[in-house]
């Protein structure tokens, strides 16, 4: 077991290596420059831009400028060329913003996928199972950006409340409940977007999943057995269906930076998937760089978790 | 079963919790109620967050927005556009210029030039000369001593992969004697009033190699290009323009810290230090050196001629105490950076630049990246408070986002889209303002072209399109016919000019003169050639592409054949505007409120990457140019500038279509607070400005609790 994560560790950090050089040639392969260094800015001499390129490191070759990211991203210096701010307390404030938005997305969408797909599975062709199928493909199909402007649309022109951003602004004096509140509030409709795909998505794996157990052998001896409809559902079948998505636990590391880019940027949310955004747009090198690292040490570290995780819950597996 | 109990229970219970939230939030009908504070709170959207909140450094919008609220210049201008007194109260413009011997020429008499022999000339021509010129400007005379000087001169040279290099020579100047004068007022004919004296070719021919010699062996490419700088290094006749500013005093820094002249010069080094790479630069390059004459005087002389320098001192003004080195070297230290951090550690890199401390109306308190800026009023400004106790940018990407808010009452401002002020027009719960901005819309033709050669060919062109109907329909008349370069509100522009009238009777009468028949088809043809060419513009601006498709079918109804292309903007320019290698184009121009139109109409910026792509060359509107950014005096550079409209409105290089209208809404509770005459508050409607700006009163701005009815 311990020989086994400790060689797992090893392959994925010659994996995170080759990895971040890759996008790292990527990124900087790609066509554009960083904003600062414009052409078409009439004001900037070509002296000026000159001098930007080379603080900048633009026109060393590229394992040199990766090598001055790695020796800046490990001394903690590395700085975004936007604002000339360290990165890594910029992400970190982004992600304690973003964090709010993606445990309660998870949250809603794990609450409420699987009584959606046990009911489907237990009532199967039933009309409750036939509306389900036809609502989670039509949540699927539809993007989730135009869900969103619907939403905002019914509910600023129904209720003239905002729903924008984190807060309510000029709500600084009023009353600490007030002001939880109104956070809750502004939290609602984004991680509703955001987890109505999730939901559709995983109430389909659940529904799935139960129907395969329910018609297990065992599930019938526990019938036969004669016990009530409720015992072998909720006792005997749901614990085994639930196996498979414990390790997908492990694979939702990664949505922390990418997951919700589409939501923030419309609900103007300062998170992760928005400064990644913006730092795409104006070729932020360093942002982008550390966001792309991060992201692949955790869906590198994601899947080895669903690894273990999967060992611990199922005791036929055994890691060798 | 209490699992089941359990799966059905949970997420009911989340939604519930989660959707009660709703009833503790503000409203639009009741957005004050309970929260008083609203009504002196001023919330604005922006589409992107600033990124660097120092005023020498910033180049953005949204960054020059709150630069501009916590900052305050020397200068600003006021509702007419004319320079107004701030930080300073008043300012003298007198010039200082040089005159070099030059050991290579002869005086008319044939006597050779020396220093001794070249003042006593210009005393006498001054004392008792007939030129008035000299007499009533020039103040003072002396003769100055040959002196040795160093310097470095930062050459740019084309290197092969494209990308200019710079390269530093350091260089040892010979002066010779030279003549120094003071006037009155800047004269730019000073030397040419002396020719008479000194010979017509006295500024040619003159030994730059023996006086500036470069303290290392150069190549030849190096030299070529030193040589190119070599009259900028050491001019023969040199004008220094000089500003003395008085300041304000008692002024203090949000810190409480107080303003003076120092301040002004570290403001001004700090944006000449190559280390912070300011692209303020360009507008403080023509300056020589800032003096500090004492504590509230500073006195500014420049390099040359050139008149719109002095609008560059309407930037805010650093405090020195906050950002000098002594601030810097200690910022660094508390930092705990590292020895390589600390070698490069410049301005750029101080948290000032997200903590600024200004001498503005409003003084920063918070930052919160992507999602707002927070200041709030400086109570010692030295004109008094603002109204506003709280100003608030936020950063809202949508501009549906934006409206979403501002329906909410969640913003009082943001950039609306004429589409979107329309749906408030109606509503009397808001205002909305429309004004002329610095912008217009034109037709351009690559004057390089034969086909477009002759001026009466393109007034032709012009007078084929019906603009007065574009605006109608295409602008919902957001938009006035423009006839010239300069910005419609601006004394720059000569408002006698009438537009060219729509006639295409008319023009097919120029175009058969100029030997175009229709032929079978229809078309023009002259010599077997139709009269063809392709019309383009960039990608993601519907207005221009319909504009694009309205001149084909005006045109080809005068027997024109026009096609039209569109595409991406980088393509647009790279492959097309920056090569000449295009017909026609349709663009627009946003201007400054300086009358400096070198760059777009001086012939000698008609070169690849440069900005006169049409290639318009005309001797005489180059004499004006240059000697529009020259002159000093506001009335002759108004005449000069309404003489130069006129010319290129007759030369038609383009044709000239509108200047748009940009509009705005606001709430209709926001108004301006004023003193009436019995100490009472008086409310007033928001106005916008000359200059279509209608935040010039922003000060005076506050939110009512009730719609007043204007």
């Amino acid at each position: 077991m311990w020989n086994f994560i400790l060689r797992n560790i090893g392959q994925r950090l010659i994996l995170l290596i080759i990895v971040s050089f890759v996008a790292h040639s990527f990124i900087h392969l790609a066509p554009g420059e960083p904003s600062e260094v414009d052409p078409m800015n009439p004001r900037m001499k070509p002296e000026d831009i000159a001098k930007i390129r080379a603080a900048f490191h633009l026109d060393d070759p590229l394992h040199v400028q990766y090598a001055y990211w790695i020796r800046d991203l490990a001394s903690g210096e590395l700085k975004s060329f936007k604002d000339s701010q360290p990165v890594l307390p910029k992400i970190w404030d982004r992600f304690l913003n973003s964090l709010p938005l993606f445990i309660l997305a998870t949250i809603l969408v794990w609450t409420w996928a699987f009584p959606a797909g046990i009911y489907g599975a237990v009532f199967r062709g039933g009309v409750y199972d036939r509306g389900t199928v036809f609502l989670s493909y039509a949540l699927i199909s539809v993007p989730g950006f135009f869900l969103s402007y619907l939403a905002i649309l019914w509910v600023v022109g129904w209720f003239g409340v905002p729903v924008i951003s984190i807060k309510t602004f000029g709500l600084e004096h009023a009353e600490p409940a007030y002001k939880m509140m109104d956070r809750v509030w502004h939290l609602v409709i984004p991680s509703v977007m955001a987890a109505i795909g999730g939901i559709a998505v995983l109430s389909r794996y659940v529904r799935s999943q139960m129907l395969e157990v329910l018609s297990q052998d065992y599930v019938r001896t526990a019938r036969a057995k004669g016990l009530d409809e409720d015992t072998v559902i909720y006792g005997h079948a749901l614990g085994n269906a639930l196996l498979p998505f414990v390790t997908m636990f492990g694979l939702l590391l990664p949505g922390l930076i990418g997951g919700s880019v589409i939501f923030e940027q419309i609900f103007a949310w300062p998170g992760l998937g928005r400064l990644a955004y913006e730092a795409i747009l104006a070729r932020d090198f360093p942002i982008i760089m550390t966001l792309n690292f991060i992201a692949a040490v955790l869906t590198l570290a994601g899947t080895l978790l669903s690894d273990i995780l999967y060992a611990v819950v199922d005791p036929r597996i055994r890691l060798h | 079963m209490i699992v089941k109990r359990l799966l059905l229970f949970i997420p009911l219970v989340l939604v519930l919790l989660l959707l009660q939230s709703f009833f503790w939030v503000p409203t639009y009908e009741n957005q004050a109620a309970g929260n008083p504070n609203r009504l002196v709170t001023y919330i604005e959207a922006s589409s992107g967050d600033a990124k660097i909140l120092n005023p020498i450094l910033n180049a953005d919008s949204a960054s020059s927005g709150i630069v501009n609220q916590v900052f305050e210049g020397l200068l600003d201008l006021d509702e007419n556009l004319d320079l107004r007194g701030r930080l300073a109260t008043d300012w003298q413009i007198f010039e200082r210029a040089y005159l070099v011997v030059n050991p290579y020429h002869r005086f008319p008499d044939g006597t050779e030039v020396t220093g001794a022999r070249l003042f006593q000339k210009i005393h006498a021509a001054w004392k008792t000369g007939t030129d008035e010129g000299l007499k009533n400007y020039v103040q003072s005379l002396e003769l100055l001593p040959a002196i040795q000087r160093e310097e470095t001169v930062s050459l740019l040279l084309p290197s092969k992969e494209g990308r200019p290099q710079l390269k530093d020579v350091r260089v040892t100047v010979d002066v010779l004697e030279r003549v120094a004068f003071t006037l009155s007022q800047v004269d730019q004919d000073l030397f040419d009033r002396l020719k008479p004296i000194l010979g017509e070719q006295y500024f040619e021919h003159f030994p730059y190699e023996e006086m500036i010699r470069p303290q290392e062996d150069l190549t030849k490419e190096i030299e070529q290009a030193l040589r190119e700088k070599f009259p900028e290094i050491l001019p023969v006749g040199e004008h220094n323009p000089t500003i003395v500013l008085h300041l304000r005093e008692g002024v203090t820094f949000q810190d409480g810290h107080e303003f003076d002249a120092g301040d002004v010069k570290f403001t001004y080094e700090a944006i000449m230090n190559p280390k912070n790479l300011s692209p303020r630069t360009p507008d403080f390059e023509p300056i020589k050196t800032v003096e500090i004459v004492d504590k509230y005087t500073v006195k500014i002389i420049y390099k040359r001629l050139y008149s719109p320098a002095i609008n560059a001192w309407t930037m805010g003004i650093l405090p020195e105490h906050l950002l000098n080195d002594v601030a810097l070297t200690r910022e660094k230290q508390e930092r705990g950076l590292s020895e390589d951090a600390q070698e490069s550690f410049g301005m750029r890199d101080s948290q000032f630049n997200r903590h600024p401390i200004g001498s503005g109306r409003f003084q920063f308190v918070e930052w919160q990246g992507d999602e707002f800026i927070h200041l709030e009023r400086f109570d010692t400004y030295w004109e008094g408070p603002a109204q506003y106790q709280d100003y608030f940018m936020r950063i809202i990407p949508e501009l549906f986002t934006q409206e979403v808010e501002f329906r909410t009452g969640a913003i009082d401002f943001y950039g609306a889209q004429p589409h979107q002020v329309d749906r408030y027009k109606n509503d009397s719960t808001y205002q909305w303002f429309s004004s002329l901005g610095f912008a217009y819309t034109y037709i351009g033709y690559n004057n390089r072209k034969p086909l477009f050669a002759d001026a009466d060919i393109r007034k032709a062109l012009g007078m084929a399109i019906n603009v007065d109907e574009i605006i109608q329909y295409l602008m919902y008349e957001e938009g006035e016919r423009t006839t010239g370069p300069y910005p419609k509100n601006t004394e720059w522009y000569d408002p006698s000019i009438q537009p060219l009238p729509y006639d295409p009777q008319e023009a097919q009468v120029i175009f058969h003169d100029a030997g175009w028949h229709k032929n079978e088809d229809g078309w023009l043809e002259k010599d077997g050639k139709i009269f063809q060419f392709n019309l383009i513009t960039n990608n993601g601006n519907p207005i221009r592409k319909n504009l694009m498709i309205i001149a084909q079918n005006a045109w080809k109804k005068i027997g024109v054949k026009v096609n039209t292309q569109v595409f991406e903007w980088a393509v647009f320019l790279g492959d097309f505007v920056n090569t000449g290698d295009f017909d026609a184009v349709v663009l627009g121009w946003s201007m400054g409120i300086d009358p400096d139109l070198y760059q777009i109409w001086h012939s000698s910026q008609a070169g690849p990457q440069q900005l006169n792509f049409m290639g318009y060359t005309s001797q005489r509107a180059d004499e004006l140019i240059v000697r529009i950014r020259q002159e000093y005096n506001r009335d002759r550079q108004r005449q000069l500038t309404h003489e130069l409209h006129r010319l290129i409105h007759e030369d038609q290089p383009y044709t000239f279509l509108y200047a748009p209208l940009s509009t705005r809404v606001l709430d209709k509770k926001i108004v301006l607070v004023q003193a009436g005459a019995d100490g009472k508050e008086e409310y007033k409607k928001i106005y916008p400005m000359k200059s279509g700006d209608h935040t010039f009163l922003f000060h005076q701005w506050r939110k009512l609790e009730f719609t007043p009815d204007f």
